[in-house]
């Protein structure tokens, strides 16, 4: 089942064309690496999936809504099926870890028992802090404790290990891989460790000078010749 | 969903010290401390300090509410990127709204019985329930006014430091040419004449009329209501385009 179809999608900023005519697609369960260096248009293509960023010219079809001039109701009804953890990770910040767990709880009418994922993310021992005095690491855990709050057909990770130590990278990408299998829920993020990409995707796809310069699985371009993805990247992207 | 929502977000402006410091904290105290030393004076209309300064007060209350904790507020939010993952939650925009005005009003109702109590143990302010019922509707709807134009205000700054900046300006010119301080009849006439064009102002001198039970449409009342109601509809106008700006 096809969960995104994107044809010749283009976004400026000014003059600076970020994204100049890019093609993707992803289907149900797979688990999909964007890559590029910085200021290739990772995130800005991300927040297009995530209807929260408008594009200049292309279509974009999210869970089979084409979100351009999507009216708002059915645009809050395609953003109850995606569940994020953006770059940098923001919530009210004079909230503390529990209460914000419980309050995103109550947005996705969730089943999940709050102790449960407080066990889970070993967040005791920062359940009564505000969020805004978590180091960035514990942020992106309690972002991405949020995240799994709900059960999404689509979940966007912006540079989601960013921050963490290998532990918690370890434990991160566990859930991941754990949702994937469960539910058949399809995951894309951006990141720029390419061993995660060697280790976790299905597919990858490179953004270079705005478009997708390539598409394909982690096993195609390993068979291509590269020994790993980071020599792929290496190889495809120059400074 | 509603009920969560208005919890978290009074938890979260208790948590706020400079917004305590500015909506609950300071109009009191300067009323209090105004009335130490005017409080035997006679107001326009043969006014006494606590007739006229309660209403004023309690509106001053309501503006660095509604300016502070949801204007500003607001600014914090859109520039911090928590607007952005709120957004990306599964709670309408409705909902969020209508908790933020509801918070507001409750705050500022508070207010309004902080000054009335300190009105009525300090200068010897009556209470009599129909004119407590009607300047209250009549602090509603102010509330009203003032929750539309500061949220079309706000929604202009995409920068929590000018928001800020902003914030305490606005807030000094309000005091000043609002009639907040003294009578602006015996201010120097250019801040006679910056008062004229301060919504603020006006609403001020509606809320010590209907307080005092004094409201009559002459030429000045129904000219100070079309200059709010006119900004009321400009302010609308902004949000409306502000909103589709951000749709998609």
């Amino acid at each position: 089942m096809k969960i995104i179809e994107v044809s010749n999608l283009k976004k400026s900023y000014g003059t600076n064309h970020v994204l100049q005519g890019v093609n993707f697609q992803a289907q149900s369960g797979e688990v999909i690496g964007v890559i590029g260096k910085n200021g290739a248009g990772k995130s800005t293509f991300l927040e297009i999936l995530m209807t929260i960023k408008q594009y200049d010219a292309g279509t974009v079809i999210v869970l089979d809504e084409n979100i351009e001039s999507l009216p708002m109701n059915r645009l809050e009804l395609v953003r109850k099926q995606i569940s994020v953890v953006l770059q940098p990770t923001q919530f009210y910040k004079t909230l503390k870890v529990e209460e914000l767990l419980k309050l995103f709880k109550a947005y996705y009418k969730s089943s999940i028992d709050i102790k449960k994922i407080i066990i889970d993310f070993k967040l005791e021992p920062h359940r009564k802090k505000y969020f805004d005095k978590l180091s960035g690491g514990w942020k992106q855990i309690v972002s991405l404790a949020i995240a799994f709050l709900s059960e999404p057909k689509l979940l966007i990770l912006d540079e989601p290990t960013t921050g963490l130590d290998p532990h918690m990278r370890n434990m991160l990408w566990s859930y991941i891989t754990d949702y994937n299998k469960r539910t058949g829920g399809t995951v894309i993020l951006t990141t720029h460790n390419m061993d995660e990409i060697e280790l976790y995707c299905d597919k990858v796809m490179l953004i270079n000078n705005g478009v997708n310069e390539v598409f394909d699985t982690t096993e195609g371009i390993l068979a291509s010749g590269y020994k790993s993805i980071n020599e792929f990247y290496l190889a495809k992207v120059s400074i | 969903m509603l009920g969560t929502q208005l919890k978290y977000d009074l938890i979260m402006f208790s948590r706020e010290l400079f917004y305590l410091v500015f909506t609950v904290f300071v109009p009191p105290a300067t009323y209090i401390f105004m009335g130490q030393l005017f409080g035997e004076q006679t107001y326009a209309g043969n006014l006494s300090y606590a007739q006229t300064y309660t209403p004023s007060f309690i509106l001053l209350i309501t503006f660095t509410v509604i300016f502070f904790a949801f204007g500003f507020d607001q600014v914090t939010q859109r520039t911090t990127g928590v607007e952005k993952r709120i957004s990306l939650s599964p709670v309408s925009k409705n909902t969020l709204l209508l908790s933020s005005i509801i918070r507001s009003t409750i705050i500022t109702s508070f207010g309004y019985g902080f000054i009335l109590i300190i009105g009525m143990l300090m200068y010897d302010l009556e209470f009599h329930l129909l004119s407590f019922l009607t300047s209250y509707g009549f602090f509603i709807l102010l509330n009203a006014v003032l929750l539309t134009i500061a949220s079309a205000i706000y929604s202009f700054f995409q920068n929590m430091n000018s928001a800020l900046v902003f914030s305490i300006v606005i807030f000094q010119v309000v005091i000043f040419t609002g009639g907040f301080a003294m009578p602006i009849s015996m201010m120097p006439k250019f801040i006679q004449i910056i008062a004229d064009f301060n919504p603020m102002y006006h609403m001020n001198n509606l809320f010590i009329a209907v307080w005092n039970g004094q409201l009559t449409f002459d030429n000045n009342v129904l000219l100070a209501i079309g200059y709010i109601g006119a900004l009321v509809i400009v302010a609308l106008f902004i949000l409306r385009i502000q909103n589709r700006q951000k749709i998609g």
